[in-house]
């Protein structure tokens, strides 16, 4: 028979819920107060946007070019936050020992990971957000609501593969080096998979190829959604996508368990 | 530990076999889907100058090749195209009002947003055709055209010296019968021609219609329910016809400015007058600038290039035909009458299409408001030659349209900046059919002929080549034989005669690989020709057909096969001009000299 210890006994139980909520929350104000990291995963996707979509002009045959781009540099904004947060901040945190130091605390090891699955998620939520706004107010898109919520679900649930990735990365590597491995895979990879211009520019290899980046299943699934590209197989883009997040997440739970 | 290896394995081998099914089958294959055939769109929030007046916003619907609505709010279904207007203008496709159509004369007006052309002189014999293809709906590369066939000259005058033989008119009792032979032949009105030639020459080189067989000519076309329309260089012969009571002039005369009795009397009998600044602009020495310009030089085929650096060759350039024909449009204007926007293209420093674009400014220059340019170039001369189902943006009206970047009633050469153009509701393909390939060569074997038959129109793409073509009298037959090279089941047997006689005899097998014989692929990646052969000691020539024109000659390299199966293995840069981004055919043909001869050819590949 176990009994509380006297002290805990006058505190009551921790509750869970806070426990999660305040460490979201100090994750969240975190990385605010870090600009280094809110400001370009926020600035980035819009100033791309509002460049490639709104101001240079040009025709892609049937294409709407704005409308094509608010799906892409959707999924090119989500996955921003989602291996810098996963990616760098594991890395920065394992360097600092501040992990260790979280890990030996009594709080739960979920509450760290709903933490930066939150960050994730509002940063996500308000690329997004920023995306529409120049997309439905400046560039002439017009969706209707179903749609639009619709394609955030579906961008929103497409994080998870990169926080996946983000968690494996951050896994390998320390510190800055984190930095410099996101970039390497975070800025070819959108190119490659058509997030920045479409696929049809690149030669006929690049394409092809597109089918190895889980950036490009999500934006297949994203242009279907808006209703640029017809015939989107989402069952087998979804399978990619999940069985991606399967395979990241066993390979980080490894690496940590060797550490 | 052994659960994280399993989930890792497992999830690797998914991964493989769903990016493997989401390659190696069709839809996603080659990137994102074309746009969906464009039976119905949206033009969505442009501003639209309708041929009369502009809309700051608003959307035109297109259902069936018909403008079906416009407005300002018509309801988005997700299934039809739309596409942004804003930024953009939108006219209806514009009208040449003065051309002479023939080759690919309408093809190139469509490429630059001319989707009618009113000709004022070409061969009879195309009229049937264009007749039927004005009422049709159906797809089209090319402007529709309204013309006046053969003109009416006098033996000897302006338009005999073409080389086609025009019946001419000598005298008033003919006239009536010359216009019934017009009508017959299906001229849509009557093209009469005063012309001497003095005001370029400054002397009389050429006859001419006389007064009385002009007014008699006018007469006979009215009396028949047709137009009479005029070419007139001179003021004298302008007024006359139009005293006369003929209904418009084809150019603006070019001997003096329009003096205040031409005016009022063009006034009075509410004469139009197609100005054509541009080819005056030409006879006075001026050079188009049309080339020069970005937005427009990548449409322009070689024939256009040609007639717009083209210089006229009747007197010497004389700067005052060009003043005065401005002037002229400038007071004409001022008074009210009515002028219409036209090139006479494909006449030197003028194109089809692409100078109306020029016309445009012209008269804006003139004194014309940008406005009243545009609809010189769409309403007016809709309603001017009763051209029912076009010329202006309105529901019920043919979906002939033109959406430019900017605002070109504002800035005129804003229309330059073409982003659309679709003639009777089918998007216009604006590239150069003969300047680019738009297929990709697929790499790889082009005839094993393993299979039982030699289907020479199907899939395999083997057809017969001789110099029948050129007059010659070789002759080849493909057909299919059992045991191929390297022990495959079949190999392609050409056999057949050389004839003499010919300068180059030539008699064999070709294949195209793109859709259609001959069309152009891009085989820029490919490095070698290689196919096993085996002959009767003859030299075999094996032709690469490439580049911009589909009838050039091709680039060859000879072969020497033996009675035993080779390989050859022929560098496709050593085929001397080759152009490998415009492949269109390859091919195995025997020469000279005369006689029999008998090649079996397999396993032919590019690579």
């Amino acid at each position: 028979m176990s009994t509380t210890h006297p002290l805990l006994a006058t505190m009551g139980r921790p509750s869970m819920l806070r426990i999660y909520l305040v460490e979201a929350g100090y994750e969240l104000l975190r990385l605010l107060r870090t600009p280094a990291f809110a400001a370009p995963t926020l600035a980035f996707p819009l100033v791309f946007y509002v460049m490639f979509a709104i101001v240079l002009p040009g025709q892609w045959g049937g294409f709407q070019k704005a409308t094509y781009l608010l799906a892409t540099y959707g999924v090119f904004g989500i996955i921003g936050p989602s291996l810098f947060g996963f990616g760098v901040g594991l890395a920065m945190e394992r360097q600092q020992g501040w992990l260790e130091l979280k890990r030996v605390s009594p709080m739960p090891t979920g509450a760290y990971f709903f933490a930066k699955i939150v960050m994730s998620l509002t940063f996500a939520l308000a690329v997004l957000l920023l995306l529409s706004i120049a997309a439905i107010g400046f560039g002439g898109v017009h969706i209707s609501v179903g749609t639009w919520l619709l394609l955030v679900a579906t961008l929103l649930l497409g994080t998870l593969p990169f926080c996946a990735l983000g968690l494996w990365i951050g896994t390998l590597v320390k510190g800055q080096a984190a930095v410099a491995v996101v970039n390497l895979i975070y800025l070819p990879m959108s190119v490659l998979s058509g997030l920045w211009m479409p696929l049809f520019v690149f030669p006929a290899v690049v394409q092809k190829l597109a089918v190895i980046w889980p950036s490009w299943h999500l934006a297949q699934m994203a242009l279907g959604v808006i209703g640029q590209v017809e015939h989107v197989r989402y069952g087998l883009h979804a399978g990619v996508l999940l069985a991606m997040t399967a395979l990241f997440l066993s390979l980080a739970a490894l690496r940590l368990r060797s550490n | 530990m052994k659960i994280l290896h399993a989930v890792i394995a497992v999830s690797v081998m998914a991964l493989a076999s769903m990016m493997y099914s989401l390659t190696a089958s069709p839809p996603e294959k080659d990137g994102p889907v074309a746009a969906p055939a464009a039976e119905e769109f949206i033009i969505r929030d442009a501003r639209i100058f309708d041929g009369e007046k502009v809309l700051p916003r608003a959307s035109v619907h297109v259902r069936d090749g018909l403008i079906v609505a416009v407005g300002v709010d018509i309801p988005v279904s997700k299934d039809i195209e739309v596409i942004e207007g804003a930024g953009r203008t939108l006219l209806p496709g514009l009208i040449d009002a003065h051309v002479h159509t023939w080759g690919d004369a309408r093809r190139d007006a469509l490429r630059f947003g001319v989707t009618t052309e009113l000709d004022m002189f070409s061969a009879h014999q195309q009229l049937a055709a264009a007749k039927l293809e004005r009422t049709s709906l159906a797809a089209t590369d090319q402007a529709d055209s309204w013309s006046a066939g053969t003109l009416a000259t006098a033996p000897g005058g302006h338009g005999t010296q073409y080389g086609m033989d025009i019946p001419t008119v000598s005298a008033p009792e003919q006239a009536s019968a010359w216009v019934a032979a017009r009508k017959a032949e299906g001229s849509d009105y009557i093209k009469i021609v005063r012309e001497d030639l003095h005001v370029y020459t400054g002397k009389q080189d050429m006859p001419t219609l006389d007064d009385a067989t002009a007014a008699a000519l006018v007469r006979a076309a009215h009396d028949q329910g047709l137009r009479a329309v005029v070419h007139a260089s001179a003021q004298a012969s302008a007024r006359q016809v139009l005293r006369d009571g003929a209904d418009g002039l084809v150019h603006v005369f070019q001997d003096a400015p329009a003096d205040d009795d031409f005016i009022a009397l063009a006034r009075e009998r509410k004469t139009f007058v197609v100005a054509t600044l541009s080819v005056i602009a030409g006879f006075a020495g001026e050079r188009q600038t049309l080339s020069d310009d970005t937005r427009l030089v990548a449409f322009l085929s070689q024939g256009q290039k040609q007639t717009l650096q083209s210089r006229m060759a009747v007197g010497h350039a004389n700067p005052a035909l060009i003043a005065n024909a401005r002037e002229s449009v400038r007071r004409l204007h001022a008074a009210g009458v009515t002028l219409l926007a036209g090139t006479d293209a494909p006449n030197p420093n003028t194109a089809h299409g692409v100078s109306l674009h020029q016309e445009l400014e012209e008269l804006v220059r003139a004194g014309l408001s940008p406005q009243e340019s545009l609809a010189a170039a769409t309403s007016i001369p809709a309603k001017v030659f009763s051209l029912q189902d076009r010329g202006r943006i309105g529901v019920g009206l043919r979906a002939d349209l033109l959406l430019v970047e900017g605002d070109p009633t504002v800035d005129i050469t804003a229309t330059r900046a073409i982003a659309g153009i679709w003639k009777n509701g089918h998007r216009v393909d604006r590239s150069l059919a003969a300047d680019k390939a738009t297929m990709t060569l697929r790499k790889g074997i082009v005839g094993d002929f393993d299979a039982e038959t030699l289907d020479s129109t199907g899939k395999s793409g083997w057809l017969a080549t001789t110099d029948k073509m050129m007059g010659g009298a070789s002759t080849v037959e493909l057909s299919r034989i059992a045991n191929g090279a390297d022990g495959s089941a079949g190999a392609l047997r050409i056999s057949g005669e050389i004839a003499g006689g010919a300068v180059w005899p030539w008699a064999g097998a070709m294949y195209s690989p793109g859709a259609t014989a001959m069309a152009p692929v891009d085989a820029g990646t490919a490095t070698e020709l290689v196919l096993h052969a085996r002959g009767d000691g003859r030299e075999y020539s094996v032709m690469l057909f490439s580049g911009a024109q589909a009838r050039s000659m091709p680039a060859m390299l000879v072969i020497h096969p033996t009675a035993q199966w080779s390989e050859f293995r022929l560098k496709l840069d050593d085929f001397p001009g080759a152009d490998k981004t415009m492949l269109r055919a390859v091919g195995f043909t025997a020469g000279a000299p005369a006689g029999p001869f008998q090649v079996d050819i397999d396993a032919v590949e590019i690579r």
